[in-house]
């Protein structure tokens, strides 16, 4: 069981990304590296940030940033814990936590407009990763 | 204060001015609300809707032009000549705020002039000019230069008809700005039957809100949250069409009239792909700070602009693109500006030309009736002339421009037509969405997005504030109240006027209104006038003959498609329909308000006076 969000949680994640062939597929155009931004919520008291470098269906790097200057990711995407929990879980479809504000997202947006099928698998992959929540 | 009227007979030329009774405004509002009450005493149902008699009015909202959010759009009303029901069409750009600023709310124009005309109004001085140099001459891009160069003042913003609304093609539109169209329902056909080719306005008043400063504070923290959203960012970035991918993925986005569930092209065509390749700039409507327009120029290639035109939307992306099959921008492009350029619903166009694709295919409409046009599924080339032919009836075209129905009867098969109550189908699929089924059959004006786009609750866009919630979206159950509400929420937006595309909260709008008219209405209030506006509108249809079997899909949207994001899914409209006319108090039977719902509604006395009890 992997804590999210943690530094194991996110390079779990990074290995199932590079292990599933319906990602490499469907994010074969991406290119631009995330912050993936956790605000509190139940156990989690402060916000944390974890770190993917996402680049034509690999995962380049992943980690929890401990500091947050010197990267300058092309995306941020942020959120209350429970709203990540609800698209991790698939309660919540990633595309509509994005375009409704529950996750704010800042980036080229079309890139990410032209990769749903990339999200989608995104989500997939974190199904699959044994998580404990903070909820 | 807000219900000025200007009424123009355009038979005599009389001028007169009116002011809207404060009891009306305060029952529906605005703009198409209001118009639906305005236009209810018109009602006749003995005459055309292309009868001198028969009413056009440009109605503005009490935000129209106000600078609050999205708020630079307005109206166009009437009764269809497309449909033969209730006709209302939402414009962006410039015309509506102009209008206000030049201290007119409605322009109610009749009769029909004896010779082609504009109308030039300025401030207070209108004045009708012969227009016989552009019928027939000039494109809707031109009429708006010729006439801004003859008033000589380069602010005037026209609204103005192609060569479809002089040729009074059912679906003709009204344009004004850049490609902005008043384009569903054919108000340009109503317009080109009075012999008017344009409105030309120029207004320089400020407008004062009742409330003034407290609604200036308002719009400004209104517009501040609406620019920080992302669905905002995403319009702006790409466009109306910015979305097709993830449309395309969940099933909504039409292809091959209606009978295909994928469409490998859609990334070729979409908003994203415009941003990357051929989009120079970006295009806003009055005081809005999303600018989904796009501006776009193609140097290279069979489709060349020659300059910056306007970039398709994403209705136009799928009329021209997904529908024909058709994965070339470029010639998208073309059609969509041709389109514009005639004057011209590139959604009924688009629906009309891909049912002669698909005839064409049945080995039904062969070369023979096209006059040799090969209408290959993917080939773009035979739009540029068929286009040519409906708005000028000619050819195979005479037969498209009476629309897909029509078509449809002619080669023996009238329920192919994908239309519903006369109008042809938004693009947005109903079996992705099944709300949107029930959304399309009740809508007043026929199968739109405009009167309640419940797709996009389905899509996130949930408005929790006045229980519109999340449900499945393949799902019958709670459909039907869902949808009600949805549509008496949206007939609030379509009364101000203020655009969908802006995510902005029920509470927000009853500030910003409360603050404009002066008024301390309650969130109940403003939701019932949405209510009596959307039952004014059910009752103009139901004295003209509208009856409950009127609300059923064409055939081909009860055929399921198995291997795309629809995932086989039938909306279950009966199911739906049973709670929507439980939740609105109507009779299932006659399609009529039960008295206690008129009664709700201060509409009870309304109806009575005019047509006694036996209508209820």
């Amino acid at each position: 069981m992997f804590r999210f969000p943690s530094d194991e949680w996110i390079k779990a994640m990074m290995q199932d990304l590079n292990q599933s062939q319906s990602y490499k597929e469907a994010a074969k155009n991406w290119e631009g590296d995330f912050y993936f931004i956790i605000e509190p919520g139940g156990m989690l008291t402060e916000t944390v940030t974890l770190y993917m470098d996402l680049w034509h269906g690999e995962c380049r790097n992943a980690f929890k940033v401990e500091k947050l200057d010197g990267l300058k990711p092309a995306f941020q995407l942020k959120g209350p814990v429970s709203v990540w929990k609800k698209v991790m879980t698939k309660q919540l479809d990633p595309m509509q936590a994005m375009m409704t504000g529950q996750l704010k997202l800042t980036g080229n947006m079309a890139m990410v407009m032209k990769n749903v099928r990339a999200a989608k698998e995104l989500v997939e992959s974190c199904t699959r990763i044994p998580t404990e929540f903070p909820l | 204060m807000y219900g000025k009227m200007v009424k123009i007979n355009l038979s005599n030329g009389q001028i007169r001015r009116e002011q809207i009774p404060p009891e009306w405004i305060e029952g529906f509002i605005g703009a198409s609300g209001l118009a639906a009450r305005l236009l209810w005493d018109r009602l006749d149902v003995n005459r055309s809707p292309l009868d001198p008699g028969s009413p056009l009015l440009f109605a503005t909202g009490p935000l129209t032009g106000t600078a609050g959010p999205t708020t630079g759009r307005f109206t166009i009303c009437g009764r269809s000549p497309q449909t033969g029901w209730w006709g209302e069409s939402n414009i962006g750009g410039f015309v509506g705020p102009e209008l206000r600023f030049a201290g007119i709310d409605f322009l109610w124009i009749e009769g029909v002039s004896d010779r082609p005309v504009y109308l030039w109004i300025y401030n207070d001085q209108i004045e009708i000019r012969s227009a016989e140099h552009l019928w027939g001459k000039a494109d809707t891009y031109q009429t708006q230069e010729i006439i801004r160069r003859e008033v000589g003042i380069p602010q005037v913003k026209v609204a103005c008809i192609g060569l479809a609304g002089e040729n009074l093609v059912p679906f003709a539109g009204i344009l004004s700005d850049h490609g902005r169209l008043a384009a569903r329902t054919g108000m340009g056909a109503l317009m080109g039957s009075k012999k008017l080719k344009a409105v030309a306005v120029r207004g320089t008043q400020r407008l004062v809100m009742e409330r003034d400063e407290e609604y200036r504070k308002l719009r400004v923290a209104s517009n501040k949250r609406l620019l920080e959203q992302n669905m905002t960012a995403v319009l702006r970035s790409t466009g109306t069409s910015g979305g097709a991918e993830y449309l395309q993925y969940l099933g909504d986005m039409p292809q091959k009239y209606w009978t295909a569930a994928r469409f490998e092209g859609a990334d070729k065509i979409s908003g994203a792909t415009m941003a990357e390749t051929i989009l120079r700039g970006t295009t806003a409507c009055q005081g809005c700070v999303i600018s989904c327009g796009r501006e776009v120029e193609i140097e290279q290639g069979s489709f060349p602009t020659n300059g910056v035109v306007k970039g398709p939307e994403y209705e136009t992306i799928c009329s021209f693109g997904s529908q024909l099959m058709v994965d070339d921008l470029a010639a998208i492009t073309a059609l969509g500006d041709l389109c514009d350029r005639l004057g011209m619903d590139t959604i009924t166009a688009g629906n009309v030309i891909a049912l002669a694709y698909l005839l064409y295919g049945q080995g039904k409409l062969t070369t023979k009736d096209s006059g040799g046009l090969v209408l290959r599924w993917g080939d773009p080339e035979p739009c540029f002339s068929l286009l040519r032919q409906m708005a000028t009836k000619e050819g195979l075209g005479n037969l498209l421009a009476q629309g897909s129905k029509a078509l449809a009867t002619a080669y023996g098969d009238e329920d192919l037509a994908v239309q519903v109550n006369g109008l042809d189908v938004a693009m947005h699929d109903p079996r992705a969405f099944s709300g949107q089924a029930l959304a399309y059959v009740t809508s007043p004006r026929g199968a739109c997005h405009n009167q309640s786009d419940y797709f996009n609750v389905g899509l996130g866009g949930t408005v929790d504030e006045i229980g519109i919630g999340f449900t499945d979206r393949f799902s019958p159950v709670g459909k039907g109240e869902q949808v009600a509400r949805h549509q008496h929420w949206r007939t609030v937006c379509n009364s101000l006027t203020t655009c969908y595309f802006a995510v902005v909260s029920p509470g927000e709008i009853l500030e910003l209104l409360n603050a404009a008219m002066g008024w301390d209405w309650d969130m109940t209030t403003m939701l019932k006038a949405g209510e009596r506006a959307w039952n004014m509108k059910r009752l103009y249809n139901l004295k003209l003959g509208w009856k409950p079997e009127n609300e059923r899909l064409p055939r081909l949207l009860l055929q399921p498609l198995l291997d795309g994001g629809q995932e086989g899914n039938i909306p279950d409209l009966s199911t739906m329909l049973e709670e929507y006319y439980r939740y609105s108090g109507w009779d299932r039977m006659s399609g009529y308000p039960f008295l206690w719902k008129l009664e709700e509604l201060g509409l009870k006395d309304l109806v009575e006076q005019k047509y006694g009890d036996a209508v209820l």
